[in-house]
């Protein structure tokens, strides 16, 4: 697995660039990510759906169904991927150092 | 090579950027025949194998010449088609919905001159291309899986078991000497993806060892709660586990248990969380099937039946799955009535008739014992047969 430094922090990914452990999280990962999603400023709205997401995998050990997702933070999937255009799960959920979505995906 | 941009902006992502578009209309690639006469048709014949004819309203013909096809295809193979079209078809081809390739031109002789042309083309290796078959009642294309070539699931190989059978049974594909039409399916894993399911013969990977859970790594990798979820029999459960890692350091991890004894082998755990991996070179092997079918052409559509237990991997030629698909098809071809697919004979003669004709054994592991329903599976008469 590739290790990578970004602002003088170490980050563990793999080949799909999600981070290898949660606990490693920190603003700089977002910051890393976003180029490669196609997000050139992390606004409120990018924060409130990443902060969401954090909170809902700390408390639940998965990630958010996408409608729990919308119904809890108030944007529309449409919304989710004007913010995230990889969609929530390979935009969002990469920027908020969740684990890789698996299944047939 | 070299990188050369398809004129893509990655600084841009969403600039001049098409979507939803959809696939292209099929009215844009209809043979003139086909565009001219469609909703017109009004009976059709096969005229010999692998060789359809439609008759339109307005006394319009089109030859149909049906031909074998590996589904997994090169460019190269692709473009070899897209030759034969050009020379024979006015440039036009369609795909079936079993993968076989379909040329359609307007009169006898053409069709008859392109069925030899096919027939005639081979690799190197002394393969046929493109032979020509697939039609009435014979046995077709092969539905199948990604299998090693491509899935991270499988239990088996889907191209070279699919390989394996078709050669077994080649000079079915250009016969109609069956009772009725068989189909055979191929799935890699029991995700089923295709139509094991409801083929008059299936042949299912299957494991026969419980996953190998990754301690260390799968609270980083999984939801644990998924991964719970995902077992149809309730053999995972969320525990705490103290291991020491691969650099030596003792730590207390968030993981999974599994009961072996209640585990059965799926396989879905793994498909979603990554550290419960249960592929193995000699656990792994294949199921048969028998006695499916989608149509509701006399009798409803059926479920395909376990009549197999297990048939060892043994790429690559894997000689006792074509033996045991051979033994079946044989005795199906030698004692059904016309008009009766394999699940219909089956029906009809009595399983345990299936099993003494076709001299497969019977074991516990054909016993339904998943839930409620697989009391209605057992058998609530004295109608039996000795």
């Amino acid at each position: 697995m590739a290790m990578i430094e970004f602002k003088g922090k170490n980050f563990e990914i793999d080949e799909d660039g999600f981070l290898l452990k949660f606990e490693d999280w920190g603003p700089e990962w977002a910051e890393y990510v976003k180029e490669s999603e196609g997000i050139s400023e992390i606004t409120e709205a990018h924060q409130q759906i990443l902060d969401f997401l954090q909170d809902y995998y700390k408390k639940n050990g998965i990630a958010p169904m996408v409608r729990i997702l919308s119904k809890s933070t108030g944007y529309k999937l449409k919304q989710i991927y004007e913010l995230f255009p990889s969609g929530p799960g390979k935009g969002a959920c990469k920027m908020a150092g969740l684990p890789k979505p698996t299944g047939c995906v | 090579m070299a990188f050369v941009s398809s004129g893509y902006n990655p600084a841009k992502p969403m600039e001049n950027r098409i979507t939803d578009i959809g696939p292209r209309h099929f009215s844009e690639f209809l043979p003139p025949v086909i565009a001219k006469n469609k909703g017109k048709w009004l009976w059709h014949e096969i005229v010999e194998p692998g060789l359809l004819m439609h008759k339109a309203e307005g006394g319009d013909e089109v030859y149909t010449v049906r031909c074998g096809g590996a589904r997994l295809m090169s460019v190269g193979h692709v473009r070899a088609l897209c030759a034969i079209a050009d020379k024979f078809c006015g440039g036009h081809l369609r795909f079936t919905t079993r993968n076989n390739i379909e040329f359609m031109v307007e009169t006898l002789e053409e069709a008859k001159k392109l069925k030899e042309y096919l027939n005639a083309q081979k690799f190197d290796g002394g393969s046929h291309k493109f032979p020509v078959g697939g039609t009435g009642a014979g046995i077709t294309n092969i539905v199948h899986t990604q299998g090693w070539v491509h899935c991270h699931t499988p239990a088996t190989d889907a191209s070279g078991t699919v390989k394996v059978v078709l050669d077994e049974l080649f000079e079915e594909f250009g016969q109609m000497r069956m009772p009725a039409q068989v189909r055979i399916s191929m799935a890699c894993c029991l995700n089923m993806c295709g139509a094991v399911h409801c083929s008059d013969i299936a042949i299912l990977g299957y494991h026969r060892k419980p996953p190998i859970i990754d301690h260390e790594w799968l609270d980083n990798l999984c939801e644990i709660p998924l991964a719970v979820a995902a077992c149809p029999v309730g053999a995972i459960r969320p525990t705490k586990k103290e291991i020491v890692t691969e650099k030596g350091e003792t730590k207390t991890v968030n993981t999974v248990a599994i009961k072996n004894e209640r585990c059965m082998f799926c396989g879905n755990c793994y498909t979603m969380c990554p550290s419960l991996p249960l592929s193995d070179q000699t656990g792994d092997g294949l199921v048969i099937m028998a006695g499916g079918k989608v149509s509701n052409r006399i009798s409803n559509p059926k479920f395909s039946k376990v009549v197999v237990a297990f048939i060892p991997n043994e790429p690559p030629r894997w000689p006792t799955l074509a033996k045991t698909i051979r033994q079946i098809v044989e005795a199906y071809a030698s004692d059904a009535r016309k008009y009766e697919r394999v699940g219909d004979w089956a029906e009809r003669i009595g399983w345990e008739r299936f099993f003494e004709k076709t001299g497969l054994e019977f074991s516990e592991h054909m016993i339904d014992d998943f839930r409620d329903p697989a009391y209605y599976t057992w058998r609530q008469t004295t109608n039996f047969k000795f």
